[in-house]
């Protein structure tokens, strides 16, 4: 590439400030950001230390955490967990994918949403939990059963998201391919799934969100194993330490995979913003 | 180079506009020979821009007839390039690719592809840009590059509306040059829109002045000074004169109901 002659940004007086700047700004969000968590674990401590709460109900946080690294060593943690992700990646792959193409073509042909979309609209608005006793009767407990509610519950935004972008494509693009003499694959290939990539990325970042949290409510109702088996375990078992620990093991794995999808996100979206 | 003429035949067009009608053009007649620089002048919403999209093939449902070598016009061409008012770049693509956008029908193989967009990038002076997103450069750069991509595939017809308004006086003298020299060297038919009255007169062979309310031609000068054309011209100048002379007349007319027909 040649020596591009950029705008220069600011001078370099402004430069240790401007390397700073970003980073501690991201610090800041981050201690805000945890001030919640902290105060609640706070009142936790209090409250079990204090005994406002019996232990039996509410364990102690080091009790807690304690449990966790037991799990943890004899990697009975770690084996519901690589089975809840095996669940959701097959789930989303496959809802996602067929999301995908479902949006693609409703985006496109206005006949295809005219058919689908009142259907599709209909099924949404049913929650995933109250599909699963129908399904139950189709497809047993087993596998497929799980696969199939996390494939619907992530091809929902999927679909939603991928259409409405690709309606979205600016009018005045388009008529530039149409000076240009586009065929309607050059404007699909050159124009519409590019000017598409950053609301899709917003699907499929809805689509593993509402995917993972469909896994929980699936294995609460029907599985020996699993993230969420092991809420209802503890559960039923009074250990509420182990209960606890999926809680919060859970949250932690849906934030991290929001938070970077959200950061991916962010960098497609920077040449919207002057679009 | 057979560019074509455009005859222009009683056109209408009407929008909706908060479910009224509105009178865009009413019965413009215009006839634009091949090879000849025609620009039109008038006031902000007269339907330049609307005459120049009908004439590339973007409006529909007008009456009215538009005919492109004898044959009426029933949807874009790629012998018919448009400058449009905005850039219009693809924001995803780099300054480089989006002038190849111009190219994407032509038959041309892949070392001229590279070629004429290195020399249209040269032209409008953004060489150094290429590998630039289009948020990178200024209005004025985006349109430069907007009209590279117009040019590359030298469409017998070019229709440009008011490219240059968003540039500095320097680049705009030197494009209106360059313009005028592709012109001239290939033959091509040029159909101007511009606010800038001494640009229609230093480029066009006739100035057409449009009135609004509704749109429509109010008078055409024939620009005969010979070419190349110096502005400062006595002939010219006289003819800028008339033509800010027709404007204001329009100006103080009183506008006419906007009902159709
Ligand atoms: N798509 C549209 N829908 C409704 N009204 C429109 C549309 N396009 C143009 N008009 C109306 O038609 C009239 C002419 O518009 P046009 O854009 O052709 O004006 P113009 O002469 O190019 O103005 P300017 O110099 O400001 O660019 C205006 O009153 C405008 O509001
Ligand atoms: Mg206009």
């Amino acid at each position: 590439m040649t020596a591009i002659d950029l705008p220069r940004p600011a001078p370099a007086r402004a430069l240790p400030f401007r390397l700073l700047a970003p980073a501690a700004a991201g610090l800041r969000d981050f201690a805000i950001a945890l001030a919640l968590p902290a105060l609640i674990l706070l009142l936790w401590s209090l409250g079990s230390a204090y005994q406002m709460v019996p232990q039996q109900i509410l364990p102690p946080p080091a009790y807690v955490f304690e449990n966790f690294r037991d799990m943890l060593a004899s990697g009975e943690l770690l084996q519901h967990a690589g089975i809840s992700a095996v669940r959701v990646a097959g789930g989303f792959a496959l809802g996602a994918s067929l999301g995908l193409l479902l949006g693609i073509a409703m985006g496109l042909s206005e006949a295809i949403d005219d058919y689908v979309r009142p259907l599709f609209t209909a099924i949404a608005q049913v929650p995933t939990l109250g599909w699963i006793p129908l399904l139950m009767l189709f497809l047993g407990i087993g596998e497929a059963l799980k696969i199939v509610i996390i494939a619907k519950a992530a091809l929902v935004p999927m679909v939603l998201n991928t259409s409405a972008g690709i309606r979205g494509v600016p009018a005045s693009y388009m008529e530039v391919a149409e000076v240009f003499g586009f065929s309607r694959w050059q404007k699909l290939r050159r124009l519409i799934l590019p000017a598409a990539v950053p609301p899709i990325f917003t699907g499929i970042r809805y689509s593993l969100t509402k995917a993972w949290t469909a896994l929980v409510a699936v294995e609460l109702l029907a599985s020996a194993e699993g993230l969420g088996y092991l809420l209802v375990w503890g559960r039923q078992m009074f250990w509420l330490d182990t209960m606890i620990v999926a809680m919060v093991i859970i949250g932690v794995v849906g934030f991290a995979m929001d938070k970077i999808l959200a950061l991916g996100e962010a960098r497609l979206q920077s040449w919207r913003i002057d679009a | 180079m057979a560019s074509g003429q455009i005859d222009i035949r009683g056109v209408s067009k009407t929008f909706q506009v908060d479910g009224r009608p509105l009178v865009a053009l009413e019965r413009v007649d215009l006839d634009i020979s091949a090879g000849a620089f025609i620009t039109i002048v008038g006031a902000s919403g007269c339907g330049k821009s609307t005459l120049l999209r009908m004439i590339a093939g973007l409006e529909r449902n007008h009456r009215g007839e538009i005919r492109h070598g004898g044959q009426v016009i029933a949807g874009p061409s790629l012998e018919r390039g448009l400058v449009f008012q905005e850039p219009r770049l693809f924001p995803w693509l780099t300054v480089a690719q989006n002038v190849a956008l111009g190219l994407e029908n032509a038959k041309v193989s892949g070392e001229t592809r590279r070629r004429l967009v290195a020399e249209h990038l040269a032209l409008v002076g953004l060489t150094g840009f290429a590998q630039a997103y289009p948020r990178q450069l200024s209005g004025g750069m985006a349109q430069r590059a907007a009209i590279a991509r117009a040019l590359v595939n030298r469409p017998g017809i070019l229709l440009l509306d008011e490219p240059f308004g968003a540039l500095d006086a320097m680049t705009r003298a030197h494009l209106q040059g360059e313009l005028q020299r592709i012109w001239a060297h290939e033959g091509i038919t040029a159909v101007l829109v511009t606010h800038d009255v001494d640009e229609a007169v230093l480029l066009g062979d006739q100035v057409v002045v449009m009135a609004p309310r509704p749109g429509r031609i109010a008078e055409i000068f024939p620009i005969d000074a010979p070419r190349p054309r110096d502005r400062k011209d006595e002939d010219l100048i006289r003819l800028r004169n008339a033509v800010l002379e027709a404007l204001d007349a329009i100006k103080d007319e009183a506008p006419r109901s906007a009902v159709p027909h």
